[in-house]
């Protein structure tokens, strides 16, 4: 079941995936709005999506190439290609069966310079697609994330905490201050907006859902609600049901830089194809990085 | 014009638990026909656009003591809304089991075609009615109709009924209809359209297509009844798409458009729990049918006294 028009020129990338529903909850965490447009960019190391939006908020899904059953890298340099996020996800969604690990394979560049992805379960079924891809927009906006100070500041709270507490925050809306403390150890999420809201997180009074905290000196940004929701609306059940940590980070100018997790391994029905493999399941996490830029008029002590 | 019969318990059982809700999905009204050997329920075949449905019964696969007559060859239709129906014969079930049911005699199911005055009305309107007949009590119910077919209506519905039966030359057997019914309920999301083709070789062809995504699904090697031929071994190793543009030019597959949702909610039938399923395309491609088989409980037969059929439309003839 070789498609013959691409063999004649060695494509750069083709890969195999044996848990497709993996790869939906981890890219339908970048998804917060409907129609988005998602820049892929392969690279020996694995592929990367970067989805943006007004130059205010980036996110990148991390899937490493050990997240693949097999990868094979043939371009020079990094190639990279546009699609339609929530097409390919829907897409992508087609192949994920119920109870069933699904075992696709992805190849770029098809006819066209089209994405190609096709089941590879059965010899007598068969699912396909080709997915048009366009020339990407160059990034509006450097995104590069530096540490503010000597010490880096972050926390790690729940996901499902993180995810409850935005969730609450849409209340007052607009913007959301998150102030970070070294003495007592603290985090505060406020709005003010139609009322206040103030949620507190404290370290050391419940490190079950604040992880871990560092932090040497306060600081305090305000970031649109609109974005900060973006970073935890979709986040993927299966990172609930782990009970997976994210990680918050402020870098310099008050970028913020949130982090999921979230887990790429293949349901419990082993694969005939790959039980000899034996994939570590544990390392076999996407990695979720959304960047949101501070509001301009913050007024609390900065660096 | 009269009509009166007493459903069994394996006739609320086959149209509570399967078919209704089926039908249900079909659209929300439907004509019941009925005549001296059978009772159909039709979905479409009178207005000519959807999906047409027909599910056919013979009197005692779902009645007994069944009584019809009208001047018109005893053939009576009407119109009746699915859901309403299946709320009172579901109802009714609960009323029997809760007097206590043990299939005596005395809490059977009665259905007739009545003709009452609803309340703050002065014109009778016709109703079909449910009575169930327990220990101490009765219970009534009315579910109302459209007014009976005219004759003139009647002829049209067994016309187009003659019309919608005739057979595909080749049909291929589903192999998983929940797995079919997923998987185009996902592609609904990607595309409107869906090129259907069927070949002689027992392949099964799905596919969407738009501007940005082509999205699709080959079965192969499905069981064929009727017209087949052995695949070419060279074509082996093409793709879905290739394999079935060759079998097309050779004559041995045909192609036909249709809407998906139409797809999908033909693959709702599997709410009537067929034992299996066949898709295939009418002569000259003027529709796509899918029949659905059911066996007498506990053996590999064909269960002649219920069939179930859908005819989807075909977008573009050409």
């Amino acid at each position: 079941m070789s498609s013959s028009a691409v063999d004649a020129e060695a494509p750069d990338l083709v890969c195999q995936l044996d848990n497709v529903q993996g790869m939906v909850d981890a890219l339908s965490s970048v998804r917060w709005k409907r129609n988005q447009d998602a820049v892929i960019e392969l690279s020996e190391h694995g592929i990367v999506f970067i989805v943006e939006e007004t130059g205010c908020l980036q996110a990148k899904v991390y899937l490493q190439r050990e997240l693949f059953t097999q990868y094979e890298f043939r371009a020079h340099g990094r190639p990279r290609f546009g699609v339609s996020l929530g097409l390919f996800v829907d897409c992508l969604n087609s192949f994920s069966v119920p109870g069933h690990s699904s075992f696709i394979e992805i190849r770029y560049p098809g006819p066209d310079m089209k994405l190609l992805l096709k089941s590879v379960d059965s010899l007598d079924s068969c699912i396909y697609a080709e997915v048009r891809t366009r020339i990407p927009d160059s990034i509006s906006w450097d995104y590069n994330f530096e540490p503010a100070g000597s010490t880096p500041l972050t926390f790690t709270v729940k996901s499902a905490a993180l995810k409850e507490a935005v969730d609450d925050l849409e209340w007052p809306g607009s913007n959301i201050q998150i102030k970070l403390q070294p003495a007592p150890p603290a985090v505060t999420f406020r709005g003010e907006g139609h009322g206040d809201l103030q949620i507190d997180l404290m370290y050391y009074v419940n490190t079950d859902l604040l992880v871990a905290f560092h932090c040497d000196r306060q600081v305090s940004y305000r970031y649109k609600y609109k974005f900060l929701r973006a970073t935890t609306s979709n986040i993927p059940n299966s990172v609930i049901k782990d009970n997976r940590g994210s990680k918050l980070s402020i870098g310099r100018g008050g970028m913020l830089k949130v982090q999921h997790l979230v887990s790429v391994a293949r349901s419990s029905t082993p694969h005939p194809h790959i039980d000899s493999a034996g994939y570590q399941q544990s390392s076999r996490i996407a990695y979720i990085e959304f960047f949101v830029k501070p509001e301009e008029d913050e007024d609390a002590v900065n660096d | 014009m009269k009509f009166k019969a007493f459903l069994t318990e394996n006739g609320v059982i086959l149209l509570e638990k399967r078919f209704l809700p089926a039908l249900d999905k079909m659209g929300k009204i439907c004509h019941l026909f009925l005549t001296r050997e059978h009772a159909f329920f039709l979905h479409n075949l009178l207005s000519g656009d959807g999906v047409q449905s027909i599910a056919q019964f013979h009197k005692e696969a779902l009645f007994d003591d069944y009584r019809i007559s009208s001047q018109n060859e005893d053939r009576i239709a009407f119109a009746i809304d699915i859901s309403l129906l299946n709320r009172a014969v579901r109802s009714s079930v609960s009323i029997c089991s809760e007097l206590g049911g043990g299939g005596s005699t005395a809490n059977r199911l009665q259905i007739k075609l009545v003709k009452k005055l609803p309340p703050n009305s002065t014109l009778p309107t016709p109703f079909l009615t449910f009575e169930t007949k327990g220990y101490k009590s009765a219970v009534i119910q009315d579910v109302p109709i459209s007014k009976p077919l005219s004759r003139t209506q009647v002829l049209e519905l067994q016309t187009a009924l003659d019309m919608a039966q005739d057979l595909p030359q080749t049909l291929v057997q589903v192999p998983d209809l929940n797995q079919l019914q997923n998987f185009v309920d996902r592609m609904k999301h990607v595309g409107d359209l869906l090129n259907v083709s069927i070949s002689k070789y027992g392949d099964l062809h799905v596919q969407t297509s738009t501007t940005l995504i082509t999205l699709g699904a080959e079965f192969r090697k499905l069981l064929v009844i009727g017209e087949q031929a052995f695949a070419p071994p060279e074509d082996q190793t093409f793709s879905a798409q290739t394999r079935s543009e060759r079998a097309i030019l050779r004559g041995d597959a045909q192609s036909v458009q249709v809407n998906v949702k139409h797809f999908s909610k033909s693959l709702q039938c599997h709410l009537a729990k067929p034992d299996c399923a066949f898709y295939g395309i009418a002569p000259q491609g003027a529709c796509l049918t899918v029949i659905f088989q059911f066996f007498i409980p506990g053996t590999r037969q064909t269960d002649k006294s219920i069939s179930l059929h859908c005819r989807l439309p075909v977008l573009d003839p050409s």
